[in-house]
């Protein structure tokens, strides 16, 4: 009786697009519709996405790939394991990367169960030093630019200085602003031609004191420094402006189909053999994508040899409309 | 007993530390004691007779009510309203939506009165669910076209502005018949976004800021310690910076007069020259029916330059005069003392900066030389805008792709006059401040972790220091 009671809806089912073609309900797909819809649009989903993220494969890591679960943030791109203190969660997500190479990793709050007499935020960001519009090649050099940046809403309560966390050197810089009685504390260190950024923001001090001691319980890959870009393992060895002059023996331009002004900021990985293995759009339509894609797949590089040995190397390319030329004391953001 | 004591005492030592706990904070509402601070014409504007006139007769072009046929032709065959003027009129013609009863007592929703007032015909047209007495203006747009069982296509971006209001049934109209778009089945498939009136106060500043100093404004904040970055529309003809509409999507106060007459009023003008159907008209092929085009009788565009006219301002086409009277708008005049005192407003600009609200509402931006008026050139316009667009996040996204922009970005919305305006957001879903400040965290937005430091971290009488500083602007 329930089998045919299943098999009767599933009929009903099936038919009641036909029924309604029959009843000549498809009058126009405008502005006009008056059939009652079936379907509603869900609410607060970003369908119409404009430039966004997208990769050539899903299985090579990405730096926005990081997740919060169980109470950990892991990035596998960054091989990057951070235990979030107790009752502190991700309430919202960042936003996709931008066209200047800047990520938001994780927005980390207290949750509303925490039970702490003052709150604060932790934001895990990453500058790509690819395409960065600072001139700064390294972790230093970016956050002696953010201080020497910082506007008159706030006071330097620590000049950049190197730290150890977690068995790594890290550039801690404190600064807070008087008026809102708040302080900032940023540990950055570099990973994969990044500057990786822990951000603590709060009106305790010793609330961030602690936080910023539990750090020390995070896992970092071992290249995590001031300076990075050996790579090992898994990880390609990472070089800025390697796909210019000599390097590249085969280059196909890409064919757009509509012209844009956006900056579509490229990172890819080529294999030993000097292919392409991997591409990564950070901000890109997907017409753009599409076309960039065709042409780097028929690019060529010259193998990346250390000791005699090919290496795969990760690298950037800015397609499109660059937002504004790296200034002349830029410094290559690789070791190599 | 002893516990009770030292309770009370510590309660009363809180209170005086954080003085705003015992009151919440609160927006302190339109500012309706310092008089209408914004609709004036720039200083070097007034001094010169022939800019002067120039503005004049904009500003009365600007509120002039447009019929189908007549003195003042052209209007439809497909509007939002008869008039800029009566959309653009909080707190003085050329800024936002009005409403009934709030400072300075502009009026209802205009468009809520349109059959009272025989702008259109009642059993032709119905007030949509969206238009309500006490506001906001509002335009609507499909964000996508529907399929043909009525459910909306998320494969097929629409984004158009679809008009409220047909003239069939007016003794002007002949006999053109339009049917409204279906508003009804739009929302009931959840595919309907609203957009009400930006402000034009000050737009003549904003037009002549130049691309390099936006640009280098958008380096400087690449420091932020916030999680924002933002970029910029462009302009898809010569690939420079856009700056007008809540994206960014217009590259100049023209072109904006231009797309506004012949989208919202239905008017026809050198820059749009043709009658405008719907986005599914255009889509199905078949356009605006033969009986509603051209129905002032005057042929195409509508509105033009008079070769005939006796001087510069009749000579000049409308959209042309409505430009001259908006890049001769000064900027709003933000008060000093009023909401909350002189103290509390300079404490809250401070704070503003300090939480980073100031990283993309940047408080003023130098303006170029300029060869209109004085006033426009070397001049510093506080607009508390970086005229970038950000990710907004799900909350705010409209899912209306416009130029670069996509369905959660939006231009920062320059804050000066917001002491004066009633409704707040891309939509008007807010009348609150504190409304419009939580609707900027969300998943996938820039501002999630500044709104966070603003609700989590400040006392509350840092909060209404904040909030009295936005009601002096």
């Amino acid at each position: 009786m329930h089998i045919k009671c299943v098999r009767s809806l599933l009929l009903f089912g099936l038919s009641a697009p036909l029924l309604a073609g029959a009843q000549g309900a498809p009058q126009n797909g405008g502005d006009f519709s008056d059939n009652s819809p079936t379907k509603k649009l869900p609410t607060d989903v970003i369908l119409v996405k404009g430039a966004w993220p997208s990769s050539s494969d899903f299985a090579t890591p990405l730096p926005e790939g990081g997740r919060l679960a169980d109470g950990v943030y892991k990035n596998q791109y960054f091989g990057l394991t951070y235990a979030l203190p107790t009752d502190w969660t991700e309430k919202y997500t960042g936003p996709p990367p931008s066209d200047t190479g800047y990520y938001v990793l994780a927005q980390i709050r207290p949750a509303d169960k925490f039970k702490g007499k003052s709150k604060g935020s932790i934001l895990i960001v990453a500058q790509d030093l690819f395409f960065t519009l600072a001139p700064a090649g390294n972790t230093l050099d970016l956050i002696y630019l953010h201080n020497k940046g910082l506007s008159a809403d706030y006071r330097v309560e620590q000049p950049p200085t190197l730290v150890r966390i977690a068995n790594h050197s890290f550039v801690r810089f404190d600064y807070g602003s008087p008026v809102a009685e708040l302080h900032w504390r940023v540990l950055a260190t570099q990973i994969r031609c990044h500057v990786v950024q822990f951000v603590f923001i709060g009106r305790d001090i010793k609330l961030t004191e602690d936080l910023i001691e539990e750090m020390n319980k995070m896992s970092l890959p071992e290249e995590a420094g001031p300076v990075s870009g050996r790579g090992g393992g898994d990880v390609p060895v990472c070089i800025k402006d390697y796909a210019n002059g000599e390097n590249v023996t085969e280059r196909v331009d890409p064919l757009f189909a509509e012209r844009r002004f956006n900056p579509v900021p490229v990172r890819i990985i080529i294999d030993k053999e000097g292919k392409v293995k991997h591409i990564h759009f950070l901000s890109a339509f997907p017409d753009q994508a599409k076309a960039i894609t065709d042409a780097l797949s028929q690019w060529r590089f010259r193998r990346y040899l250390r000791d005699g040995k090919p290496l795969e190397v990760e690298t950037g390319i800015m397609f499109g409309h660059a937002p504004r030329p790296m200034t002349s004391t830029a410094k290559n953001a690789a070791t190599e | 007993m002893k516990t009770t004591k030292l309770a009370l005492v510590l309660a009363f030592l809180t209170a005086l530390r954080f003085p705003g706990i015992a009151l919440a904070q609160t927006d302190p509402g339109v500012r309706s004691n310092t008089g209408i601070n914004a609709g004036q014409p720039l200083a070097s504007v007034s001094a010169n007779p022939n800019d002067l006139a120039f503005f004049q007769t904009g500003l009365a072009q600007f509120n002039e009510h447009q019929t189908v046929t007549g003195d003042n032709p052209g209007l439809g065959p497909r509007f939002n309203l008869d008039s800029c003027g009566a959309c653009h009129s909080q707190p003085a013609s050329g800024g936002t939506s009005p409403s009934s009863g709030i400072f300075p007592n502009v009026g209802p929703n205009p468009q809520s009165q349109v059959i009272a007032n025989g702008i259109v015909n009642g059993s032709t047209n119905a007030i949509p669910f969206f238009v309500l007495v006490n506001g906001p203006v509002r335009e609507a747009r499909f964000p996508f076209f529907f399929d043909q069982f009525g459910n909306a296509n998320p494969n097929a971006p629409n984004g158009g502005v679809e008009d409220l209001f047909t003239v069939s049934g007016r003794s002007d109209a002949g006999s053109c018949s339009l049917p409204q778009p279906s508003f009804n089945a739009a929302r009931a498939a959840n595919n309907i976004i609203f957009r009400i009136p930006t402000p034009t106060f000050g737009t003549g500043l904003m037009a002549n800021i130049d691309d390099s100093t936006l640009l280098a404004n958008h380096a400087a904040q690449a420091g932020n310690n916030l999680g924002i970055s933002g970029t910029f529309n462009h302009n898809g003809n010569d690939g420079t910076i856009s700056r007008f509409g809540w994206k960014a999507q217009n590259k100049s106060l023209m072109i904006f007069a231009g797309e506004a007459y012949n989208v919202e009023m239905g008017i026809s003008n050198e820059l749009f020259p043709q009658d405008r159907p719907l986005p599914g008209e255009d889509q199905l092929g078949s356009g605006l029916p033969a009986n509603c085009l051209n129905l002032a009788g005057i042929g195409y565009p509508e509105d033009i330059t008079h070769s005939g006219g006796t001087s510069a301002s009749t000579v000049t086409s409308d959209v042309g005069l409505f430009v001259a009277f908006m890049q001769f708008l000064d900027q709003p005049t933000p008060s000093t003392t009023s909401p909350g005192g002189a103290t509390s407003i300079a404490n809250g600009r401070r704070l503003f900066s300090a939480i980073g609200c100031a990283t993309c509402h940047t408080p003023s931006l130098a303006t170029q030389p300029s060869n209109l008026t004085p006033g426009l050139g070397n001049a510093t316009a506080s607009l508390f805008s970086d005229i970038e667009i950000h990710h907004m996040g799900t909350v705010l996204a409209d899912n209306v792709s416009q130029g670069g922009a996509g369905g959660d970005q939006f231009r920062t919305a320059p804050l000066w006059g917001l002491g004066q305006r009633i409704f707040f957001l891309h939509d008007g879903r807010c009348s609150d401040l504190l409304c419009a400040i939580e609707a900027h965290e969300s998943n996938g937005g820039e501002a999630t972790t500044v709104e966070a430091i603003f609700d989590q971290q400040l006392t509350p009488s840092q909060q209404q220091d904040i909030l009295n500083f936005l009601r002096s602007l």
